[in-house]
């Protein structure tokens, strides 16, 4: 008794433990729900780059990722998928025209010279843009589409601005042979270094020698987007910085510096990207799947429940409260856990509350059948239990083979269900047999609620006959 | 307890004596008692659930088992014909799929799996005079001049406003024209309510090249966890169960992608996956059983053993799919249109999973073991799971 006691008292925390976390931390709905865009991107060989490898694949992530920025939707994921492809979340977005317009496409490096006497107004626009992108990085928590836009236009016209102060130096992105972050000897900073090929480092030589001294910088600009610019000390005015190397100091954070070279790196790949899948949903058809979904949901527990306690009678009852304990714990596990709910993964979650009674049906049957072989009230229910427990584990197991497979073969939508499936599978052994074994044996300390009938109706008759 | 409720009891009484009576007068009247003891379900009062007698369910384990006196094995050619027959029925469905030149595949596939574009708009309400019948032959002519002739037109909703077109896979600039040549033509569409799905024709392969593999892992899987934990022919048994089901569902839906156009997604294949998962769940309820009556009765002829093994779990076989199956036809009925199918095939694969359970595994198993001579192995974990409490 005293165990129970103390099983009871863990089932009422976690009871309370997860309406707390349902009531205070909001679920997060798949784009199928909320309605928005999915883009997969597919990153492309070319003959000079046969395969693409993991640093690559990051490299042209960060550049899609530079993309979507641009695009100001609050919330945007950019992560890399597999070997070789990029999944872009545009929740809110009904239309991804523009997306698809901007996504697509081989990124654009360019190393370009400014423009004599532009010196203070690039100052100005320079400070404007670090402001705007402050702003943005501020607002995209937010969900206030509107200064979202507004200062999206902002940044697309410093950008523009900032464009007309440089020209063309002819040094681009497939010059660029490689870049990266670089400690200095002392302190905390770091430098980026760039390496160029031998028609780049002239080209370098030729720019760093008109700029040395000037005061005027060089503008790096990726996909028309200034992200950087350096300028060059008046020792190079006579040469330029020759050799094919360089080295932008600029009082760089690790995170800082890495992030610029990424981004260089990024924008020297020849590596074209193209738009493989698109899967957009109105924020209004997302709207009626939550509700379908919720009606779908509700009906199946209705059905469940009412069918459990007209077979099972008092047993049944218990087998309810155990599966409304398993649909409570299951959804703070999800939120908890941050499963993103998409329709197939609510599917998986009704789905299992009709499987997580299942272990409770093995249980009763065999209860029944222990009752009809004579056996006492108190001994059939637990040896129902003990007895049904490998069948359970077997059944459990093998669902749970399946979701494995789906999981790591699966695409997007596909896993949400496989989450959610297994999940429910792995909290439906704790409700379907420690809780409702629990709540069992504490009716059965009450004399009255002890028939045997409430068990199995026609035990009598069994037995008669 | 009050004195209300010994009134019902004595009504209840009633009630039992007159379906038995009912059972005792023909042999075929008994089977159909099961279908009408409604009766009893008129009790308005929730005390008197617990009273109902189980009768009030099509299948009540124990009187099925005593008045049927039920045996799998000695109508196991008919359960083996029902199955072929309807396997086969399928299999002759996947062919003419085959030859059709609009699938050219045994069941319809969608653009998951060959990629395309298809397209979902409705007409925006709000704007005046913009909210009409969709014509279905001013659409064909948009999708002519566009270039895009074989494509396939729905209008759809109540009150035909909404559009739905399947086409090849369409790029930005191309989806772009088309939809402002359509919007020019039947009207504007709402953004709020538009769908767009796209697939490249590689992913596609990819989608389908990995549904098979995931197919296959979790055959081997389930395969493999079944022979550790029972033994090889069990384990294979089994898997013939589940190749079953799976083929079962694969011919129901092939047959409906011939007479409904029904297509199968890539969520056809994660309910494939569900089903093997799920239905293998009652074949090892039953092998489980098999075991202990093995172990229990060690004397016993195995075509004995499986009979009551398999009349002992009939119950929890058909319980077991029951609640499963009642929380899918809730998703079936108001899922809404997108997992309609998901559930369907479900449901289908999970009543073949039921059947071949308890029909099909059993009685192969019975079968080969009483050819092999090799009745009565008793496992060592066999014994320490029927272990007594």
């Amino acid at each position: 008794m005293q165990k129970q006691r103390s099983i009871l008292a863990l089932i009422f925390v976690l009871i309370i433990a997860a309406i707390t976390v349902i009531v205070t931390i909001p679920t997060r709905l798949g784009l199928d729900l909320q309605g928005g865009s999915q883009l997969t991107i597919q990153v492309k060989t070319t003959p000079t780059i046969p395969k693409i490898d993991q640093g690559m694949l990051e490299a042209v992530r960060r550049i899609v990722e530079n993309r979507v920025n641009g695009l100001g939707v609050s919330e945007a994921l950019v992560q890399t998928v597999g070997e070789d492809q990029i999944l872009v979340q545009l929740p809110g977005v009904n239309d991804p025209q523009q997306a698809e317009r901007v996504l697509g496409g081989t990124a654009k490096l360019e190393f370009q010279e400014q423009l004599p006497g532009t010196e203070a107004q690039l100052a100005i626009e320079r400070q404007l843009q670090q402001e705007l992108l402050a702003k943005q990085a501020e607002l995209k928590t937010s969900n206030n589409e509107a200064a979202i836009k507004e200062n999206q236009a902002a940044l697309k016209r410093s950008n523009e601005a900032i464009a007309k102060l440089f020209k063309s130096s002819g040094l681009g992105g497939e010059n660029l042979k490689d870049a990266q972050p670089q400690p200095l000897a002392s302190g905390n900073n770091w430098n980026v270094a760039l390496v160029f090929d031998t028609p780049g480092g002239e080209l370098f030589a030729q720019l760093t020698k008109n700029l040395a001294g000037t005061g005027r910088s060089i503008g790096i600009f990726l996909d028309e987007r200034m992200i950087s610019s350096p300028v060059v000390g008046v020792e190079f005015a006579q040469a330029g910085i020759t050799g094919g190397s360089a080295v932008i100091q600029g009082n760089f954070t690790t995170q800082e510096a890495n992030d610029l070279a990424v981004q260089l790196r990024g924008g020297a790949l020849p590596v074209p990207v193209e738009i493989i899948e698109n899967r957009t949903i109105g924020a209004s058809l997302g709207r009626d799947s939550i509700q379908s979904s919720i009606n779908a949901g509700i009906g199946g527990l209705i059905l469940v429940l009412i069918f459990m306690v007209a077979y099972y009678r008092l047993p049944g009852v218990i087998a309810n409260i155990a599966l409304l304990i398993y649909a409570l714990l299951t959804w703070a596990a999800f939120v908890l856990l941050g499963v993103t709910l998409t329709l197939p993964g609510i599917a998986g979650f009704v789905l299992s509350i009709g499987m997580a009674v299942d272990a409770n049906v093995l249980i009763f049957e065999r209860t029944r059948e222990e009752l009809r072989a004579g056996k006492t009230l108190y001994r059939s229910v637990e040896s129902g239990f003990y007895r049904a427990f490998s069948s359970i584990l077997d059944g459990n197991v093998t669902t749970v083979i399946a979701c494995a497979a789906l999981f790591w073969l699966g695409a997007g939508l596909v896993k949400g269900f496989a989450v959610t499936l297994a999940l429910g599978v792995g909290v439906s052994m704790f409700t379907a047999i420690t809780c409702s074994r629990t709540l069992l044996l504490v009716v059965l300390g009450f004399p009255a609620l002890r028939k045997p009938q409430w068990f199995c109706p026609d035990l009598s008759k069994t037995a008669n006959s | 307890m009050g004195i209300g409720l010994r009134g019902h009891r004595a009504y209840l009484t009633f009630l039992r004596t007159a379906i038995g009576k009912v059972r005792n007068a023909h042999p075929t009247l008994r089977n159909f008692s099961f279908f009408f003891p409604l009766p009893s379900s008129f009790f308005p009062l929730p005390s008197s659930f617990f009273l109902l007698p189980s009768s009030f369910f099509l299948l009540p384990s124990s009187l099925f088992l005593q008045i049927m006196k039920f045996s799998v094995i000695k109508q196991r050619s008919l359960w083996w014909s029902i199955s072929a027959a309807i396997i086969l029925a399928g299999i002759v469905s996947m062919a003419i799929s085959w030859t059709r030149p609009d699938i050219r595949a045994p069941l319809r596939p969608s653009l998951d799996f060959i990629g395309g574009t298809r397209l979902q708009f409705e007409l925006d309400c709000t704007k005046p005079e913009n909210c009409k019948p969709i014509d279905l032959a001013a659409v064909r002519e948009v999708l002519d001049t566009q270039g895009l002739g074989g494509s396939s037109i729905q209008v759809i909703g109540k009150e035909q406003r909404g559009l739905s077109l399947r086409t090849k896979t369409l790029d930005v600039e191309q989806r772009t024209n088309l939809q402002t040549a359509l919007s020019e033509k039947i009207g504007a569409f709402a953004p709020q309510s538009t769908q767009i799905d796209t697939v490249g024709p590689t992913l596609g392969k990819q989608l389908f090249t990995s549904g098979l593999l995931a197919l296959f892992l979790s055959f081997a899987g389930i395969t493999v966890y079944l022979t550790f934990r029972f033994q090889l022919d069990y384990a294979f048994f089994a898997f013939v169960a589940l190749f079953h089901d799976v083929l079962v569902t694969l011919g129901f839906f092939s047959f409906l992608g011939l007479v409904q156009g029904v297509e199968v997604d890539s969520l056809f294949v994660v309910a494939l996956l569900t089903i093997i998962g799920f239905s293998v769940n009652d074949t090892v309820v039953i092998y489980d059983r098999v075991r202990e009556v093995i172990k229990l009765n060690p004397g016993q002829s195995i075509n004995q053993i499986v009979d009551d093994a398999v009349l002992q779990t009939l119950g929890r076989s058909i319980n077991t799919t029951m609640t499963t199956l009642l929380t899918l036809f809730s998703i079936f009925l108001f899922g809404g249109e997108t997992l309609k199918y998901f559930a369907l095939a479900l449901i289908v694969g999970f009543i073949a999973g039921a059947y071949s359970s308890i029909f099909i595994a059993s009685t192969l198993l019975a079968w080969w073991r009483s050819r092999t001579g090799n009745s009565i192995p008793v496992p060592i974990e066999a014994i320490n799971s029927s272990e007594e409490v």
